[in-house]
């Protein structure tokens, strides 16, 4: 996905304005009122894990959501509900009525889940909702959410912005609706579907009950996940691999060759392997138009139901992975034609993943020493304000590693924590240091460095660090000697997790 | 405020140059009694307020004597610097410290309390009068100060102060003062409680010997004599500790495993050379991984302490104790062999910009209404700024090494709008990396480039952002229209020259 660090905000600005509103009729709160409501409650109980004892979950949660009830028996829902689910039950709203439920995909990125019944005809006799993909500034939505009776609680609102934002887990930017509208709380109200004319426009992605703002993931996101979703192998949404910055500094404009008054947006990074890079994309290029779509001198082009929106929707809504997108360019002044092959990136695929869920973190423990790889998932665990608060050094690695590890293959083993044994007497205050080797060995996995202490020198586990003490050393046959003892003491169920 | 440091060894540096000036000319007559003070003898039960007793006193401690005819008040007019406009003289601030005299004519006093300052008078106890005074010398990295008076006979009836040692553990001390609230001298009487190595604020890099004592200190006693059996044991200042930067960086060796690993005896004995740093005296002398066993004899304990005088104190204390030019022998084991090197104290570390400076100008280049200044404490607290880059490269600018790459790390301050900039906001907060594809690595090189510019400047940042591109005659066709508009003075201060009338800097080693 694209990055925006210097841009962000003319991009916002820019993005937010201009777009052709047609007005559709106001719907009313009854009209939208169903005999069978194409609602169920979603009740999940999860566990998330601990990265501070990696070997170890945490207390289990428990959310309490509404899904939204589509053909073929699924159910909608935000992936944030669902996120290291230990059991997801579904309850009819009227009846009360329960069944298990699974995960049928999850998109992290896109923040959408499908649950469906365990119990095929559970949701019989509900009428799916359809999905309403043309909702645009100006619009009336109802958030729907539900009383404890049962009963239907609609709230409308206006759509005041379409446009281009982070989702929360931060992995580029996707379309998104912002509704003013002055919901109420109610117990479930954790996955909120938006509704215009008792058709699906949206789910609610977060609010803001200050300003009675709700973010939504709007209709053709959802369209897009849905479409892929059906094919058997879920891929999720493409990115091409480039960052860009606006053409309007005349000087810069200039300098890229750029002597009309044409648009398009300068390339400032192309990533190694990336789409982007494979097609051929330089730093330095110019991009002026996306397939037919041509792009203006801030990075938006016109799209038919917007207005003006900053082209990377093109990249995300409209494409899939595996489409090949033309590209239109100047470099040099002259123009060009680039057919870049979209893929879809993995949180994998990062040297420090950007989330990494569902599934059990990676750890090594020598002799009281835990090492654990570098995620934003570790980072996170320092709670909301994570980039303030966690070590600032791990924050700038995270933040910079497509600057500073270009070649993305490899992770950042870090020594996370001490915990006192006989064999850590004196490395007590050692904590987020990066491992560059172990007894000689170049260290970029968790796998090199458990290959790496099984080849002790003299004796010795020598790890070495980036930053000071620069080296620490065990005595391997005490560290072998003390594990039993170290897992008793410290509660630790298995001193490894590699797979 | 909880916690008081009081300078000591740092304070036996100066001592020790004082005796030596003191040893040629006859000292000057002391008047031990005067008539209408306290007797001293009054002084040395301190009055109500002295609540601690003091356990165990080996011998009843000596009366400090009439310390009025020693203290003085200062008032010192100084300004600060404004590092978002370093063009400004800066802003006007006074404040008020405490002084005492010693031999030959000279007023010692914290360094926070004249750094800065423009005009400096001196008042002493039963004499209206305010006398003008001037630096002769400033330590910002001990904190400490000399100044003195003109006026012919302002030392005349004055008691100069001698130095003690290092008080004890739990042995009483008083600080003398004008903290608030009062005009007159205040004593306050505490215990030493520590005796350690502490961050000094003022200049928030240094470490040194402090003494923290159980006594209420607040603002107006900085600089003012602690004394035990009449003699200066120390000067009074607050503060609190953090990190610190240093020509080589060390870890306690008390690991077992890596202590058989480095070859070292089964004592207690030693620590690791972790960084050393690559512009320090210890660059090619010393490497990370040796053990150091001895400092100028003095075994280290493999907790970074060695004995001095009696006292365990780290082993930088014995650094401390030397004068540029010194040198400093290191018994060490490299590869498991002994080795002895020596290090001679020869120059101050170049590159400061993790301490405060005082009594300088900011450096800067405005160009095109773009303000171009190296990064450093004073300029990042101006700025507040969070940027994750910036932070990063002040915090690591030493251990990483930053500063062969980028002695001056530049940055793009701040912005004056102007119809040439207006596209320019986003680089704020950029580092600049190359100038039309040299290397930038000083704020000269910097101020170079631009006057030598051909009539396109392409500005490239560190990290994967756009060039900035500027277009040379655009620049120079609006420089009067910003210099005007802005009210700048000059468009560039390359030297960390002094600010005017302010003294010689003492040199760090």
């Amino acid at each position: 996905m694209v990055k925006h660090s210097l841009i962000a905000l003319g991009i916002i600005l820019v993005a937010a304005s201009g777009t052709l509103a047609k007005k559709e009729p106001a719907i009313s709160a009854t009209a939208s009122k169903q005999k069978q409501l194409a609602l169920v409650r979603v009740n999940v109980t999860g566990q998330s894990y601990d990265y501070f004892r990696p070997w170890q979950k945490k207390a289990p949660f428990s959310k309490r959501a509404l899904g939204a009830v589509l053909s073929k028996g699924r159910v909608l829902v935000t992936a944030d509900l669902v996120t290291n689910q230990n059991y997801v039950e579904l309850e009819r709203a009227e009846s009360g009525e329960k069944t298990a439920a699974n995960v049928q995909v999850i998109d992290y990125e896109a923040n959408l889940a499908l649950l469906e019944p365990v119990e095929k005809t559970f949701l019989d006799g509900i009428t799916p909702l359809e999905i309403t993909p043309d909702t645009v500034v100006g619009d009336r939505l109802a958030a729907w959410q539900l009383e404890p009776t049962g009963a239907l609680l609609a709230t409308e609102g206006l759509v005041t912005t379409v446009q281009m934002m982070p989702y929360p887990i931060d992995v580029g930017q996707f379309l998104t609706y912002r509704i003013s509208i002055p919901m109420q709380y109610r117990e479930n109200s954790y996955t909120v579907p938006l509704v215009k004319n008792n058709k699906l426009a949206g789910l609610l992605l977060r609010y803001d009950s200050r300003s009675q703002l709700v973010d939504a993931i709007p209709a053709p996101i959802i369209t897009h996940f849905l479409k892929e979703a059906e094919s058997q192998n879920y891929r999720g949404f493409p990115s091409a691999g480039f960052s860009f910055f606006p053409t309007r500094d005349p000087e810069l404009r200039e300098f890229a060759e750029e002597k009309g008054k044409g648009g398009g947006v300068y390339v400032t990074n192309v990533e190694p392997a990336t789409p982007a890079m494979k097609a051929g994309l330089q730093v330095g290029d110019i991009v002026t138009a996306i397939g037919n779509h041509e792009i203006d001198q801030n990075g938006n082009y016109v799209d038919p139901l917007y207005g003006k929106i900053e082209f990377t929707n093109l990249l995300t809504a409209h494409a899939y992975a595996g489409d090949v997108v033309p590209f239109h360019i100047q470099r040099n002044g002259k123009p060009m034609q680039l057919n870049v092959t979209l893929e879809h990136r993995d949180a994998k695929d990062y040297v420090s993943p950007p989330y990494y869920l569902d599934q059990p973190p990676r750890y090594f423990v020598l002799g009281g020493l835990i090492f654990q790889e570098l995620s934003r998932q570790y980072l996170k665990e320092w709670g909301p304000n994570w980039q303030r608060e966690a070590p600032q050094r791990l924050v700038y690695f995270d933040h910079f590693q497509s600057e500073l590890f270009p070649q993305r293959n490899r992770r950042i083993v870090i020594l996370s924590q001490v915990l006192p044994a006989n064999s850590t007497i004196g490395y007590d205050d050692l904590a987020y240091l990066t491992v560059t080797k172990v007894n000689g060995g170049e260290i970029k996995s968790l796998d090199d460095l458990a290959e790496a202490v099984k080849h002790p020198i003299e004796g010795f586990v020598k790890i070495e660090t980036e930053e000071d003490p620069k080296q620490i050393e065990l005595d391997a046959t005490q560290v072998a000697a003390e594990a039993p003892e170290l897992q008793e003491n410290y509660g630790i169920s298995s001193l490894q997790r590699l797979q | 405020m909880n916690r008081i440091f009081v300078i000591g060894y740092a304070a036996l540096l100066f001592a020790s140059v004082s005796y030596a000036q003191e040893s040629t000319p006859a000292p000057p007559p002391v008047e031990q009694q005067v008539p209408g003070q306290q007797s001293g003898a009054s002084r040395s039960t301190p009055p109500g307020q002295a609540v601690v007793p003091v356990p165990v006193p080996i011998a009843p401690p000596k009366p400090n004597g009439p310390v009025q005819k020693s203290l003085v008040r200062i008032t010192a007019t100084s300004v600060e610097p404004d590092y978002r406009a370093p063009w400004n003289a800066g802003g006007l601030q006074r404040g008020v410290g405490a002084g005492f005299v010693i031999s030959g004519n000279r007023i010692m006093t914290n360094a926070h309390v004249v750094a800065n300052s423009r005009y400096i008078t001196v008042e002493r106890d039963g004499d209206p009068n305010k006398y003008p005074a001037t630096v002769q010398f400033i330590a910002n990295d001990c904190d400490l100060a000399l100044i003195t008076v003109p006026a012919p006979d302002f030392f005349k009836n004055m008691l100069p102060l001698k130095f003690g040692g290092i008080p004890a553990l739990e042995s009483t001390v008083s600080a003398y003062g004008y903290p608030i609230g009062g005009e007159r001298m205040s004593v306050t009487t505490g215990i030493v409680s520590r005796v350690d190595f502490q961050l000094y604020t003022h200049s928030s890099v240094d470490q040194h010997l402090t003494i923290q004592i159980s006594a209420q200190i607040n603002p107006g006693n900085s600089g003012g004599p602690v004394m035990q059996d009449a003699k200066v044991v120390g000067v009074a200042f607050q503060g609190y500790s953090g990190d610190v930067a240093q020509g080589i960086t060390y870890a306690k060796l008390q690991n077992p495993a890596q202590r058989k690993f480095l070859g070292l005896k089964d004592d207690d004995r030693g620590v690791l050379v972790s960084s050393v740093v690559a512009a320090g005296p210890s660059d090619g002398i010393l490497r990370s991984g040796d053990v150091l066993l001895a400092i100028d004899g003095h075994p280290i304990a493999s907790d970074a302490n060695v004995e001095v005088e009696g006292e365990r104190a780290q082993f930088e204390e014995v650094v401390e104790r030397k004068f540029k030019g010194d040198s400093v022998k290191f018994d060490i084991l490299r590869d498991k062999q002994p080795l002895t090197v020596t290090i001679k104290l020869y120059k101050p570390w170049p590159y400061s910009i993790q301490g405060h400076s005082y009594d300088v100008r900011p450096r800067y280049v405005l160009y095109g209404g773009l303000l171009f200044q190296p990064l450093d404490l004073d300029m990042l607290e101006a700025y507040r700024t969070s940027d994750l880059r910036l932070r990063h490269f002040f915090e690591y600018f030493i251990l990483e090494q930053i500063y062969l790459q980028h002695p001056d790390v530049i940055v793009l301050s701040n912005i004056l709008p102007d119809p040439i900039n207006t596209y320019l906001a986003p680089y704020r907060g950029a580092i600049v990396d190359e100038v039309n594809g040299k290397k930038i690595r000083t704020l000269d090189e910097l101020a170079q480039a631009f006057a030598q510019a051909p009539g396109q400047l392409v500005i490239r940042m560190i990290g994967d952002g756009p060039p900035l591109v500027l277009d040379r005659n655009k620049v120079e066709a609006a420089r009067e229209r910003i210099k005007t508009r802005y009210n700048v003075a000059k468009e560039q201060n390359l030297e960390e020259r002094p600010a005017s009338g302010a003294p010689a800097q003492a040199n760090k080693i």
